[in-house]
């Protein structure tokens, strides 16, 4: 079973994020980035199901020079190898771009199964991975909280608000995982030492056949027009106790409709 | 020849690592099982596990191979997250070193993997009631038996995690070397061993780990419990001081950093007036000057075992005692800052820092005292005659 793991270099989501004022794409210059705390989930069922077979995890990503740093942590959590599409002419790229890159590389590579994580920790948009499926014509299965692979069948169990879904698909297949799906391993001190001497390709737009036109800012779907960072949160309201205290409790809950 | 002053990308993201898991515990964690009187062992276990606490265990034993400079960084790294551990700086660092260095092929067989993994913890203990820092004064001594075997008899006190031991290296006199400059013999004591008991000292240090006084009471060892060679006492002691020094010094780095990012962040964050307290020069400079002194620290612990790493022992000794002396005095210095950072508040235990005020006095104590470094660098850095 070889498994392809579809990662994104991220601005630490517990930092303070912001967006670049000259072109507002993402400010990548303020905050350090990382491997997106979703995708470690990914990668943790990617290992897990490859672990009992002879297969590969092979940990793909598309971004700037420091997005190595995602593919890094991938190989010293046990991904076998990696994949990093670096170009400038992707920067800005929007959902519909990425999943073009992604569908482009991932037909560079041997595999049965694609595994993302549930969204990113920046965009947070969750289409990537269905995008992708769609380009390559294969069955997706997403938000799976419980992955089984057995032969070539992978198992999904689906969390939903009204039901659990238990859902099929035969590979070769598109996963994407949730946060509830396991925690994923720390690297452990041989992975570090193990992951700088395993081979991480890097491929540019033109090796992948893709023309700049149909990538980057200028071919997004979507403009970002202004930002604003959030206002800093107003005080509180005292309710002064002259008796009715409960009574004005139960007001201002049921004002906000939690009664 | 140029010098590289930054550690190596391996050595950066096991910092990384080690921070992640570290903050999955944090301090919460590690004052709730002081408070409930229970131990760090699921951080150890899963520590070990990752191999971090074995990083500085050659490979052919289990370990990762890696220095004494990795194995500091982790205890750095546990001790910013709120959870420093003290039996790092003795049982992989003080006792892994000298069995891995010293060691018979057999005992490095049987007692390294352990070590390696964190499933095996061990004290050390040198320090004696009567000889302080004196260490020519100890007089816990090891008496030859007719089967090869020994027979041990005496004490030692301020000796950590005994209780969460399985063995215990002491350092001890053989019969013959009973008196005159110490000729250390180390041995390696089952903490079930009969004639072997001990007693907790009730410290004002909020702390999992604790303190104990030990009385060995003719206990009988097996003749393979001395570790390396009788006569190498003094080589081999001297082997695991210097990681102890080291990791002593990281071990206080980490918390300075702890009570800094605490301090930095309320100074950021306290209004009163009309801007935040870090405004203020008065708040400001102080932590200014904490961060500057901390690094500075942290640059000759890493310099102390780029040393130790190349066999210059010499060198690693001088500079592992400067390191401990200014990670002992900006822990000291760090704590005491922040806590007046925080006023009232620095005091009351919501905020985390009056629970590191006693265990950042042990840093500029132990395992060797702020004088005792003085002393040594005055007579061996300066060459100024011997005071005592």
């Amino acid at each position: 079973m070889n498994i392809v793991v579809c990662v994104k270099y991220v601005p630490d989501a517990t930092a303070d994020r912001s967006f670049d004022s000259s072109d507002s794409t993402v400010d990548r210059e303020g905050v350090d980035g990382l491997l997106s705390e979703l995708d470690e989930y990914a990668v943790e069922q990617a290992l897990l199901a490859a672990e009992d077979g002879d297969g590969e995890v092979t940990v793909l990503t598309v971004g700037p020079a420091d997005a190595a740093d995602a593919v890094r942590k991938a190989l010293q959590m046990g991904a076998d190898k990696g994949v990093h599409v670096e170009d400038d002419d992707i920067a800005g790229s929007d959902a519909v771009a990425t999943s073009l890159i992604l569908a482009k590389a991932l037909g560079t590579l041997e595999y049965d199964l694609v595994f993302f994580g549930m969204s990113s920790t920046d965009g947070t948009m969750g289409v990537v991975p269905t995008m992708v499926a769609e380009r390559l014509g294969l069955p997706a299965v997403t938000y799976g909280s419980e992955i089984t692979v057995d032969g070539s069948t992978v198992t999904v169990r689906r969390d939903g608000d009204v039901a659990t879904e238990t859902i099929t698909a035969t590979a070769p297949a598109v996963v994407s995982v949730t946060d509830q799906s396991g925690e994923p391993r720390y690297p452990s001190f041989k992975g570090i030492m193990a992951a700088k001497k395993k081979p991480v390709e890097d491929l540019t737009l033109s090796d992948l056949g893709i023309d700049a036109s149909e990538v980057g800012l200028g071919a997004a779907w979507t403009k970002v027009l202004s930002f604003a960072p959030r206002p800093p949160r107003s005080a509180g309201e005292i309710v002064t106790d002259e008796g009715d205290g409960g009574t004005k409790l139960a007001e201002f809950l049921a004002s906000k409709k939690f009664v | 020849m140029s010098t590289a002053f930054a550690e190596s990308e391996e050595r950066r993201d096991l910092r990384k690592a080690v921070a992640e898991l570290g903050r999955k515990y944090g301090r919460d964690y590690f004052n709730a099982a002081y408070r409930e009187g229970r131990k760090t062992t699921e951080l150890w276990e899963e520590a070990g596990k990752l191999g971090y606490l074995g990083v500085a265990v050659p490979e052919e034993y289990g370990g990762g191979g890696g220095e004494i400079g990795d194995l500091a960084a982790v205890c750095e790294e546990l001790a910013a997250a709120g959870c420093p551990l003290l039996l790092m700086v003795v049982s992989p660092a003080i006792v892994g070193t000298i069995i891995a260095q010293y060691g018979t092929d057999e005992q490095k067989q049987r007692w390294l993997p352990g070590l390696a993994d964190g499933t095996s913890t061990f004290a050390f203990s040198i320090t004696e009631p009567d000889a302080g820092s004196n260490s020519h004064k100890i007089t816990t001594t090891a008496y030859r038996q007719e089967d090869g075997g020994w027979r041990l008899s005496g004490g030692k006190t301020f000796i950590s995690g005994v209780d969460e031991a399985s063995q215990v290296l002491v350092v001890a006199r053989t019969e013959d070397h009973k008196t005159g400059n110490l000729k250390p013999a180390l041995f390696l004591v089952p903490t079930d061993a009969p004639g072997f008991t001990w007693q907790e000292i009730p410290m004002g240090i909020v702390s999992p780990e604790k303190q104990f006084t030990l009385f060995f009471d003719d206990v009988v060892l097996p003749s393979d419990a001395l570790i390396g060679s009788e006569d190498a006492g003094i080589e081999q002691l001297f082997a695991g001081l210097n990681p102890e020094r080291i990791m002593a010094a990281s071990f206080a780095t980490g918390t300075a950093r702890l009570a800094l990012e605490l301090a930095t962040e309320y100074a950021k964050t306290r209004q009163v007036w009309k801007a935040p307290i870090g405004a203020h020069q008065a708040v400001a400079h102080p932590l200014a000057q904490t961060h500057i002194e901390i690094e500075l620290a942290r640059l000759m612990t890493q310099k102390a075992a780029a040393l130790y790493a190349a066999g210059d022992h010499m060198g690693a000794g001088e500079a592992a005692n400067m390191a401990k002396y200014a990670a002992g005095e900006v822990v000291c210095a760090a704590v005491d800052r922040a806590i007046q950072t925080h006023g009232g508040n620095g005091l009351a235990e919501e905020y985390g820092l009056v629970q590191m005020l006693a265990g950042s006095r042990l840093s500029r104590i132990a395992p060797v005292s702020r004088e005792m470094v003085l002393n040594f660098v005055a007579q061996f850095s300066l060459g100024l005659p011997k005071s005592y």
